[in-house]
């Protein structure tokens, strides 16, 4: 389940922060902000830049992350399948040895 | 005061940078069609585009005539809450990608509602289709109007031409070129649409006195002081928080389009879909950055430089710049530019229809086609898509911008619930998915004011028709319709006993590349009520009063 939780967590927390990334404005909408940055207002350019460099850090965070997930969900259905194959040999050689005590 | 007609004094400049480029993205769809050769071809290109062509094409069908033509005229109208509205569609591929679309590609989808039908069976899936198409028509309706300005600035000809002739153009190169022409062409396009938007607008830029002309998305804060003097509210927020809150709605309906999800599905593979969108949203990023800075020196021409652009001419903003401020030759490649914008949107948006009707519809309801017979009906519903859309342009809205934006919201009521819930929630079913997706679907199409324009949420013009306010009422319900008819009538025998739920968790393991069925696994109820309470909360909110 370990895979599992990690692809649940990233994707919330992934589309939380995309989204908020996303929608500075509702933020500063809420909370505003005097100010000038860089000559430009403060509740104007940091949405802007959030909307684009915020945004690319998070993808490039979530091709990475995205990637690592596969590979984790890879090695966790190996073992799933590791797992079964040893329970149902477990099982066999169980039924073996009944056959076989049987047959004595 | 008489207004001024703005057109080429010498249409033969338009004629040859039209005509040129066309002949270049005929020439690559030749090329590209000869390698179609099956369904796979025509749409998802055999899945064999690589990132950073992916990653522009997506660029490309995204930045359509709205970032090139629409988005300014807005901006003009409503200043910087348009552009506020703007920044967070560029969530679109990061958001579609980590939430469902890989998902989807390891299923080897060919639309989303190939997934639908996968998920929800027949009956849910021919709905969405037909959804999915008045989405991707009313898409493909914003682009034909600015095609149809853009011809009539080009030629000096009136706009009913205009859309004739420049709509049979783009829906004949559609339909010859298949996917693989259009994910070919849509990166040269992304590339031509970049530089005869930036460029010029540097240019502009200079003239009007700006400083940072070499780097126009971001360097304009010395015009900023000129700007304030003359017009002190530029900057002002003017709305109140629910109505930034309602932005949301867009960025959910953005998961909902079609023809952008079919994107993904092009990619070579799953590490490739990832790399083709941190492509997409550094190029997107860029684009949409130039916009703001279009729209902000159109209004700084208005204000400071005697510029006068009358409200019917508002779309036409990006173009009346060029032509005030730039060489008539660069006012002709922009407006090539700005058809090669419509042109790969326009793609996407028939493509998509063509996806829908013939694999989705046609070839469900009568599965012994054989396959030459499908690649035809793609063909002819591709042709027949462009064809009304042209119809359907021949009496527009005051903005081109309001039918896309719209049509976003309605993809956010009738097809992103089903696909996000549908991935990660075992317990969706194709009762909660025809509940959301038509009672959903038929209150925001009510709500908007093109149907019964006195039955609307916030009697804010602009509000209603680009859909925000339905959106914010339609979407959760969607969700929560979704969620609860599919928890009621999974434990009420009777209809339960129609269900798959065995293949339906099958289909959801396999695709997030799981090879065992586990039941805790995508099966939250806590996740379930938690959207439900919050949904519920935001409807409610919704309808009360919006102070506008």
């Amino acid at each position: 389940m370990k895979a599992y939780r990690m692809e649940v967590r990233f994707t919330v927390i992934m589309t939380l922060l995309l989204v908020a990334a996303g929608n500075v404005a509702l933020f500063f909408s809420i909370f505003p902000v005097e100010g000038m940055l860089f000559g430009f207002p403060i509740m104007y350019i940091i949405p802007i830049l959030s909307g684009w460099f915020g945004i690319l850090f998070l993808a490039i965070l979530a091709n990475h992350f995205g990637n690592k997930i596969d590979a984790e969900i890879e090695k966790a259905n190996e073992e799933e399948i590791e797992e079964l194959e040893q329970r149902s040999e477990g099982m066999g050689e169980m039924e073996d040895g009944r056959d076989s005590m049987a047959v004595k | 005061m008489e207004e001024t007609a703005w057109q080429l004094s010498n249409p033969i400049l338009g004629i040859v940078a039209i005509v040129a480029m066309f002949v270049l993205f005929y020439i690559v769809s030749f090329i590209s069609n000869k390698k179609s050769q099956s369904v796979a071809d025509l749409y998802v290109a055999g899945s064999t585009i690589g990132p950073v062509t992916n990653g522009l094409a997506m660029a490309s069908t995204y930045m359509s005539l709205a970032t090139f033509l629409g988005i300014t005229a807005l901006i003009l109208e409503l200043q910087v809450p348009f552009i506020m509205l703007w920044i967070q569609l560029i969530l679109s591929i990061p958001l579609i990608t980590i939430i469902y679309g890989t998902s989807l590609r390891r299923m080897g989808a060919f639309s989303p509602t190939h997934f639908i039908r996968e998920r929800y069976g027949v009956s849910a899936s021919i709905i969405a289709a037909l959804f999915m198409i008045l989405v991707s028509l009313m898409y493909a309706l914003g682009q034909m109007i600015g095609v149809a300005l853009a011809f009539e600035m080009a030629f000096g000809i009136p706009y009913l031409p205009g859309l004739l002739v420049g709509g049979l153009l783009i829906v004949g190169y559609v339909t010859l070129g298949g996917m693989a022409g259009a994910s070919n062409n849509a990166a040269i396009q992304m590339v031509i649409i970049a530089l005869m938007f930036i460029i010029p607008l540097g240019a502009i830029m200079k003239a009007v006195g700006g400083s940072g002309w070499f780097f126009p998305p971001l360097l304009y804060a010395d015009m900023v002081p000129a700007m304030v003097d003359a017009m002190p509210g530029f900057f002002d927020y003017q709305f109140s928080p629910k109505w930034y809150v309602s932005l949301i709605g867009l960025t959910i309906g953005s998961l909902g389009l079609p023809h952008l999800a079919m994107r993904i599905y092009t990619a070579s593979n799953l590490k490739s879909a990832r790399n083709a969108m941190v492509w997409f949203t550094f190029i997107i990023g860029l684009v949409f950055s130039a916009t703001y800075a279009m729209g902000f020196v159109g209004v700084y021409a208005t204000q400071t430089q005697g510029v006068s652009i009358s409200s019917a001419d508002a779309d036409k903003l990006t173009l009346i710049l060029n032509l005030v401020y730039n060489p008539e030759w660069v006012t002709a490649l922009v407006i090539a530019g700005a058809i090669a914008a419509g042109l790969s949107t326009i793609s996407g948006n028939l493509l998509a229809i063509g996806a829908l009707l013939s694999q989705d519809i046609i070839t469900t309801l009568k599965p012994s086609i054989p396959t030459k017979m499908r690649v035809k009906l793609g063909y002819a519903a591709i042709f027949t898509g462009g064809i009304v859309s042209i119809l359907l342009a021949i009496n527009p809205p005051a903005f081109l911008v309001v039918s896309i934006l719209w049509a976003f919201g309605l993809a956010g009521v009738t097809n992103a619930p089903l696909i996000i819930v549908g991935v990660w929630w075992k317990e969706a079913n194709k009762y909660g998915a025809i509940a959301a997706s038509v009672i959903g679907g038929f209150l925001y199409i009510i709500v908007s004011p093109f149907v019964f324009p006195s039955v609307v949420i916030t009697g804010h013009g602009v509000t209603d028709g680009m859909g925000l306010s339905g959106a914010m009422l339609a979407i959760p319900i969607s969700f929560v319709l979704l969620i609860i008819v599919s928890y009621v009538t999974n434990r009420m025998p009777s209809l339960s006993r129609h269900l798959t739920p065995d293949a339906d968790k099958r289909l959801i393991e396999r695709i997030h590349g799981w090879s065992n069925v586990n039941p805790k696994r995508y099966n939250s109820q806590l996740g379930a009520a938690i959207t439900v309470i919050l949904f519920s909360a935001v409807a409610v909110w919704a309808l009360f009063p919006w102070n506008m």
